[in-house]
């Protein structure tokens, strides 16, 4: 639940954010934030979201912390549950896309592809607040 | 050197979220033997070339016993593994049968007090973590058809219930939901109470 996911990411919030050194980039609020998805959009790109962080995210940010690695895990395995409920959503057309979220997701991979695959990925899990409090703010 | 055996019977103890791995004990005459597990997930399955993540709390320990707890904290299926150490002598993986789902967890009732403190109905509720949630009902005994519940997110402290009227029993149950894997415990037994002047309550 998101609930696990978020307090599994506070044990290692300062860590991995302490891990990104540019602090001028987002991969997920640029140019423009998640808070600018339209309501109808928000189950595509949530959906869209889990499957980016499952397939791209967690496997490149193995660390020589055995704690962190663990609360990993936990983050990780815990999207892989949600993913698999968002994507019922997904086949039985509840969860469409709209032209504005198709490009919103097109934007975030963008972002991540300009980077180097673990800077991407720890600066990725380094923003799951900002897809928490969007989560939380638009259930 | 015989090659050291690796742990058998490896089985989980899981109560109201709470998990823990058992093995039984590899006996070497004269040696102290260590243990160290390791659990795997779905994603690491799926995800990440099956890999096998370590569990401090768990490694080099004399215990037969491992509380994975929190480790487990996904709706998913769970592989676990067990070997030993003697000197330097080592087992292969002792692993689990099948996979562990937090899912299958056992649920108990709550532990509940319920008190009469003058006319108002109060109930006080184990704190059993933060997955859990609680469903109380309670009605004037003799009119179960007019039964009331209410649903406690967070147990803080005492939880008012209602105004009794003076003279019929007030009876009260409860039962623990945990969203996490949308499953609820059996009710626990109902306690019933009278409104009276001084406080009278009941621990079961």
């Amino acid at each position: 639940s998101v609930t696990e996911i978020r307090s599994g990411f506070t044990a290692i919030k300062a860590n991995i954010q302490a891990r990104d050194p540019i602090r001028t980039l987002s991969i997920l609020s640029y140019p423009h934030s998640l808070h600018k998805v339209k309501s109808s959009d928000r189950c595509c790109i949530t959906h869209h979201l889990f499957n980016f962080y499952v397939d791209k995210v967690f496997k490149h940010c193995k660390t020589e912390d055995s704690y962190v690695n663990r609360k990993i895990s936990s983050i990780a395995n815990s999207f892989l549950s949600v993913k698999r409920k968002l994507g019922q959503c997904h086949e039985q057309n509840k969860c469409t896309c709209g032209q504005e979220s198709t490009e919103k997701f097109k934007q975030i991979l963008v972002n991540y592809e300009g980077l180097n695959v673990t800077s991407a990925a720890i600066k990725s899990l380094g923003e799951l607040d900002i897809l928490l409090d969007w989560l939380e703010k638009s259930r | 050197d015989a090659l050291l055996p690796a742990p058998q019977n490896i089985s989980i103890l899981s109560t109201n979220m709470k998990h823990f791995l058992t093995w039984s004990p590899v006996i070497v005459q004269g040696e102290t033997v260590r243990y160290s597990v390791e659990f795997q997930g779905e994603y690491e399955r799926e995800y990440a070339n099956e890999s096998w993540i370590p569990i401090c709390e768990c490694s080099v320990i004399t215990a037969t016993v491992c509380n994975i707890t929190e480790d487990i904290s996904a709706t998913v299926a769970y592989n676990l593994r067990v070997r030993a150490d003697v000197g330097a002598r080592r087992s292969e993986w002792g692993t689990l049968k099948g996979f562990f789902n937090r899912i299958t967890t056992s649920l108990t009732p709550p532990l509940m007090k319920v008190i009469a403190d003058g006319y108002h109905l109060l109930v006080e509720l184990e704190d059993m973590g933060p997955a859990f949630q609680f469903c109380v009902l309670y009605w004037k005994k003799g009119q179960e058809s007019r039964m009331q519940q209410k649903v406690v997110k967070e147990v803080s402290s005492v939880i008012h219930l209602d105004a009794m009227e003076a003279g019929p029993d007030y009876c009260v149950k409860a039962q623990t939901y945990v969203e996490a894997i949308n499953r609820s415990s059996s009710f626990s037994q109902t306690q019933c109470v009278r409104a009276q002047g001084n406080s009278q309550s009941v621990w079961l």
